[in-house]
Formats: structure tokens, sequence, C-alpha cells
């Protein structure tokens, strides 16, 4: 390996060479510092936390790729990674720092590969047990954490782990939950000064959700928040029963987002279970299908707001959610926003959780409106009242991007026609708890990026796929929006218009990934994973 | 349908070994629904194979209900065929519907066969290939009579538009230059459209240059009516499509 600019392997090299105890001793201040995460896209050599930076917008200020240029992009390297998740995707988004790239995959391997050749540096992969429950259907990872040199990574049997990023070896590894009854974890952890934050996966199982804080140097618990309370705290009363709530879902397992002044996190959660059966959870079953304020320091609740009370769909809330600052009835409000899964786009004032805006993004005939109160007017529970987005909904977990200048919200939505219809459940331990079926048309269903004004919840432009898709987005400051699909395509698009610039088959559906970009050696790279490959993209160097 | 569900569902012993579904229409639905989700990206929208195997020769090597039970419940070692957590209810309801699309008891008709053979090779053979031989625009039936019914296979002449599994609907585009082609959509993204077009040929276009992309859920295939084939020719060709079991498969 020969490189005329390879800092990264040079010292990767003297680390190597050196390596001792001190290397990770206190106040080695090397690798990535809670700081620079705070920083966020500041650096544009680096991409060091899932969504780029704490706001969730994934927008990116690099402008050498431009409107003008983007249709010369070209692959430099892919990295074939050789594991495969069945009906699902390469989800993860990868973290740069110095040249080297942090990325996880399917099956619980992660790699360190050089950004400049997609050469791997080492490859980690988990001896995962062969009785996994949630993670066995879905065995993917949405990417590391980082701090220090470690990376952090959550696992299919529901573990945390922390990794050495110079050799991939374990330095720490915890049990978040047995998953033996259904647990399991996917998300990339979020870290937060000096904690990791996680949240776990299994909803479709009788599980009850949690976001944990963990110490980065020793993997010790800090504080878990339930997503779903108990006899005697609040929200309780949403429930039939202690057994109701005791196996009630509330998954989260999306990364949430951050606002450092206020020492917030907003985490999303997901379905109630048994997913489609409402008949034995009776009550708007909190905080399922919700966005949680939580205190960062002590992980108190400080507000929740739920979006789809009483959940019989499947409508997950674990979106990534995405914090600005907006102009509101003549003064700037903090807020958060979200693009649901019910089909609805929401604005929340985000110290608050006061309702500002909920408007439909897709052809839900759900809900009429969202109540000044912010409670849904439900008209069309089961989909016998007209089409409603399917079980995985107007939208899903795959990243939005917003662009503050241009103050549009970039999401792929979906377009599906479905019905619901709920069955009767047996819990058991280890058993998916779906509770009924959801049949859907598919020859009425399409895809659509689409743009929205988040001042007014209105669609300023749409670009129409053939099928929906669960498809990640990012949007640049030289006004692109880079958007993946179900038919494989890696597109660029002009964020004011919505016109295609420039796009590449990818060759399988990318699903549930976004984009992320950086500079390196001067030239703005744009990673895709898709299948089993990562792809990075960079426009012809001149010669 | 629900109330039927909740009979069923509430009947089922968890040591059962013979599929309480068998032949139920609501749990069939169901098991299609669940399919759909959960096992089409591998083995086809239409069970048909894909990535992995085609699930409705089964039935017709001598498998079972139970065996197929087995299978989803446990996963295929050494394959991407993972084990399943679902409930017995709902893996039995997959099992049936597999069965309701799978291959079906040899085919009883009063007519010829060798009349039904050379009737096939004068209005058939151009699209559909058996055995190797023939076109390539319609569905291969070489195995066509261990996989669809009697009564199935009169309404795919009668009314082939009855059903068009996706790969086999019609389209019809006009390019910017003026020309007009007729087809079928055999793949479509944002970009661009893989069509066959009428006489076989496999043929992309990038949609910036076209002009116009008429959609069709029917097929291409020509309605087959008593006037175009009378009911006694049509008893002769059902007695040929019947001797189609393809050949077994070796395990």
């Amino acid at each position: 390996m020969r490189h005329a600019r390879s800092s990264s392997l040079a010292s990767l090299l003297m680390l190597a060479a050196t390596a001792a105890p001190a290397q990770t001793g206190e106040g080695a201040a090397t690798g990535v510092t809670a700081a620079a995460i705070e920083a966020g896209l500041a650096d544009p050599t680096r991409w060091l936390t899932f969504s780029g930076d704490y706001s969730g917008q994934r927008h990116s200020p690099l402008r050498q790729i431009t409107r003008r240029n983007v249709h010369r992009l070209a692959p430099r390297w892919t990295f074939q990674a050789g594991t495969y998740a069945r009906g699902r995707g390469f989800e993860t988004t990868p973290l740069v720092d110095d040249g080297v790239l942090y990325v996880t995959g399917s099956n619980n391997y992660a790699w360190a590969i050089d950004a400049r050749t997609g050469r791997a540096f080492w490859e980690y992969r988990r001896t995962l047990p062969d009785d996994l429950t949630y993670g066995a259907s879905a065995p993917v990872n949405r990417g590391f954490g980082a701090l220090d040199e470690r990376l952090f990574m959550v696992t299919l049997d529901a573990h945390l782990l922390a990794l050495d990023r110079r050799s991939g070896a374990v330095l720490w590894d915890v049990e978040l939950a047995d998953y033996r009854v259904g647990y399991a974890a996917t998300l990339a952890p979020l870290v937060v000064e000096d904690k990791v934050i996680i949240g776990i996966s299994g909803g479709e199982y009788p599980t009850r959700g949690f976001v944990d804080a963990y110490e980065p140097a020793t993997g010790r618990r800090l504080w878990r928040l339930h997503t779903v309370p108990l006899a005697g705290e609040p929200g309780s009363e949403t429930w039939p029963s202690d057994a109701s709530a005791a196996r009630g879902g509330g998954g989260t397992w999306m990364t949430g987002s951050y606002d450092a002044r206020l020492g917030l996190l907003y985490w999303g959660t997901g379905n109630p279970n048994p997913d489609y059966q409402g008949a034995d959870r009776v009550g708007d079953n909190l905080y399922t299908a919700s966005l949680l304020a939580i205190e960062a320091a002590t992980g108190r609740l400080r507000w929740h707001y739920q979006f789809t009370p009483h959940d019989t769909h499947d409508w997950d809330s674990n979106h990534v959610p995405v914090l600005a600052t907006l102009p509101w009835r003549g003064r700037d409000r903090d807020v958060v926003m979200v693009a649901n899964r019910n089909g609805f786009f929401y604005v929340l004032d985000r110290v608050t959780g006061e309702f500002l805006l909920g408007k439909p993004f897709t052809a839900t005939t759900w809900a009429r409106d969202i109540g000044a109160d912010g409670r849904p007017i439900v008209l069309n529970e089961d989909g016998s009242g007209g089409c409603l987005p399917d079980a995985h909904g107007g939208t899903n977990f795959n990243p939005p991007s917003y662009d503050p200048r241009l103050k549009l919200f970039f999401v792929n939505a979906r377009e599906t026609c479905a019905s619901f219809h709920s069955q009767p459940v047996q819990y058991a331990p280890g058993q998916a708890t779906t509770g009924g079926v959801v049949w859907a048309d598919r020859d009425k269903a399409f895809g659509a990026l689409r743009a929205i004004d988040v001042t007014t919840g209105d669609i300023e432009w749409e670009f129409r796929y053939p099928q929906p898709n669960l498809a990640g987005v990012m949007s640049t400051a030289a006004g692109l929006v880079f958007a993946g699909d179900q038919e494989g395509n890696f597109t660029a698009f002009d964020s004011t218009s919505g016109e295609e610039l420039w796009h590449y088959q990818t060759g399988t559906s990318i699903w549930g990934a976004a984009a992320m970009t950086f500079m390196l050696d001067g030239r703005q790279h744009v990673l895709i994973p898709s299948g089993s490959v990562l792809f990075a993209f960079a426009l012809p160097e001149e010669r | 349908l629900l109330v039927a569900w909740l009979a069923l569902s509430l009947s089922i012993d968890a040591a059962e070994s013979t599929n309480p579904f068998e032949n139920d229409e609501a749990a069939i639905r169901i098991g299609n629904a669940l399919f759909a989700g959960r096992c089409a990206d591998c083995h086809g929208p239409d069970a048909r194979g894909k990535l992995g195997p085609d699930l409705t020769q089964r039935w017709a090597r001598g498998e079972t209900d139970e065996s197929a039970f087995r299978v989803i419940r446990a996963g295929v070692a050494g394959s991407s065929m993972p084990p399943s957590v679902a409930p017995d209810n709902e893996i039995w309801a997959i099992v049936a519907y597999l069965r309701s699309i799978s291959v079906v008891p040899a085919l009883v008709s009063t007519g010829d066969a060798n009349r039904g053979r050379a009737l096939f090779a004068t209005e058939c053979a151009r699209c559909h290939k058996v055995g190797g031989s023939g076109g390539a625009l319609g569905p291969d039936l070489t195995s066509i009579g261990a996989a669809r019914s009697r009564a199935a296979l009169t309404t795919a002449v009668r009314e082939p538009s009855a059903t068009v599994a996706l790969g086999f609907r019609a389209v019809e585009i006009r390019t910017r230059g003026g020309d007009e082609i007729a087809g079928v959509v055999k793949g479509e993204d944002a970009f661009s459209l893989q069509i066959q077009t009428l006489d076989g040929t496999l043929s992309a276009f990038a949609k910036r240059d076209l002009a116009g992309i008429a959609r069709s859920t029917d097929s291409p295939m020509p309605v087959f009516d008593a006037a175009r084939i009378t009911d006694t020719a049509l008893e002769d060709l059902l007695a040929y499509l019947g001797t189609l079991r393809g050949a077994p498969r070796q395990p």
C-alpha cells in the first residue's frame, strides 16, 4: 500500500509500533472529542455521528459538487461487505475521521476502511447465537457512535460493544436486554458529552422499550428510561393492566437528536405490541408511537408528544427528529420536525413540546386533521373507509434531510393502499406477536421524494418513483438532494426545483440508508451503501 | 373474515401435526398476505422462485404440509433461509396458501391430447415454450399442468387478462421519434423501462427518450373465445396442457 499523502496510514502504523497502555490512558485526547461531535460538520473532513450533527438535518455545508458539475460524479471505489440482510438493506451511515471510515454492516460485521481506496484495515465479526429473535428477521445495523479512540456498536443479540478503533478489538461488552424474549439492537449509538445513548428493537415481541445511557470508558449504565410506564407511574392509566404494559413494545430503534443548549435528547418510540391488535391494550398506550424529550443528564422525561394514540398499524415513530429554528408567527422558535409513518408532517416546539403544525404529506385517509390540542381526528382506523398507509407507513425510519436556507424538508414518501385486520394473540417469550395481517393493493403503490415547506406543510415539489421505498436522503448547501430508491438508483436532485441532475444504478434497493459526505484530499466524496456494497463517489480528478 | 379467523385460531394446538387450515379460504387469504410481506422478496410474489426456490412444486414431489411447516420454522442451514419465530397459526396459514397455489392433481378432460398438441402448435407456441421449444413472450408452460387447475387454465385461455403476473403486463410506448412499440413490461425504474416487444425482442428505453407510455394491467395475449377455439377444441387443449407436468425435480 503506497500513498503520496497517507497521513492516516502513517499515524496508524505509528500507533501500532508504539501501542502502549498510555495510548488509552486518561487525558490522552486522541480521536474524537465530544466538542468535535457537537461542532457537527464544521470540519469538512469529518462525519462523526449518525446524522452528521446533533440536529438530525443531514445537511452538509460542502459545495464542491454543484448543480452544474454533479452530472460528472463517478464511482471512486466500491467496498464489498460480503454480508447481506435478506429483504432489508445495508443501512449504515459510515463515520469518517482522518481519512479512515468506520462502518458497520449486516449480521454485526464492522470495518475500518481506507477512505482513499476502499481497502479495509480490519474486520470485526460478532459471533451471534443461532436463536436470535427479532435480530434474525432484520439482521441490520445503522452505524457506529465514536468517542476518543472508541467506537460503539449495538448487536442483534441486544448488547452494546466498545471497539478500539485502531484494531477492532472489543474493549467492553454489556448486555442491554435478553434477546431470547424478543429484544435486538440495530441503531447507531448517539454519543452526547460523556454518555453513549442507545435504544432497543423488538416491538413485535412481548418486550418493553427503553432508552439507556452508558459510560463510554467502562460500559457502566448511567440511566434507563422505559418508554412504557408501569403502575404508579404517569401514563400507566393508558394501559389496561401492568401485564399489557410490560409487553407493550415502544421500541427506540432509531438514533435520536440532541439540543446541547437545552440538554435534551429527542427520541422516537415504536409501535405498541401487539402491532395490529388493540383489544388487549385498550387506551392510548403511552409512550408508544411518540416523540420523547429526555434530559440527557438524568434520563428524566421532560415532555412527550404522541403522534398515533393507540396505534394498530405498526406505525412506529422511529424517525430521526429534525431540529431547526424557524420564524413562527412573528418570532423565532426552536422546533423539532417529524415526517411520520402515519402520513402527517409535524412541527413541535422543542422546548415545551407544544404542537405547532400537523399536515398530511401523503394521501392518507386515516385522520381528517390534527386538532388544536395536537390529537388526531381519526376517520378511518382500519382502512375500511379508504386507503391507509401500509405497515411501512407514509415514510419510515429512512432519514430525511432539511435545508435551513430553503426551509425545505426532503423525505421519501410512500403512497400505499392498505387495510388492517386483527387477530387474537397468544403471548410467549421469543414469539412474534403481530396480532393480525395487512392487505395492500400493490397496483396502487408508488414512491415520491417530496420537498415540504416547513412553515406551511405544503409540498413544494415531488419526484415520483415506480415503487415506494425506504431510502434515506441527504442534502447539501450547494443546492443538491441525494436520495436512494427501491429500484436501486442513487439520484441527485436540484433542491429548489426537484429536477433530476444525475443518477447511478447501484444494482439493488437502497433500503434504510442515507448518504453521507466529506472532503478528502481536496475532493468531496459522497458515500451510499446498497445491498452488500458501499459506494464512494467523487468528481473526476483534474489531470 | 375476522370472525372466521377467531374460530380457527382458537382451535389451534401448538402440537398440531396436520395443517388446521388446509383448504380454508380465510386462512389462505391471510397466508397470502403474510407470504407477500415475509417470503416474497426471496421466493417471488407468486412463490415461483426468485433468489430462493420455486415453492409451488413441493407437493408434486411428495412433500407434505408438515415438512413445509418444519422448513419455515427451522430455516435451511447453510442457506439464506432463516428460521422463523412466527406463531404456529401464521406458519400454517402460509403453508395453506402455498398449497393452494401449488401443483394440482392430474387434470381430467374428455378431450384428445394429441389434437390439443396440434392446436397448441398453431395457436399458442408462437409465444409459449414447452420443453425448450416455442416462443418467449408468454410464460413457459412446460409444467403448467402441475401448477394450474382445470378452472384456472380455462380462464387463462378464455379471459387471459383476468390475472396477469408482473412481467407479463401489456405496454405501448411512443418514442420522441414517433415510433410506436408494443410489448410487456419486464422491469422499470424512475429513469428507464425494460420491455419485451411482441416479437420477443428484449428492448430498453430511457424514459426521457419517450413521448408516451400507455400501461395496462391486461395481457397482450388474444382472447380465445368460443368463436376462436370451440368448447370441443378447448377440451382437447386442456387434455394436452394436463400432460405438461414438467420433469420431476432432483432432490
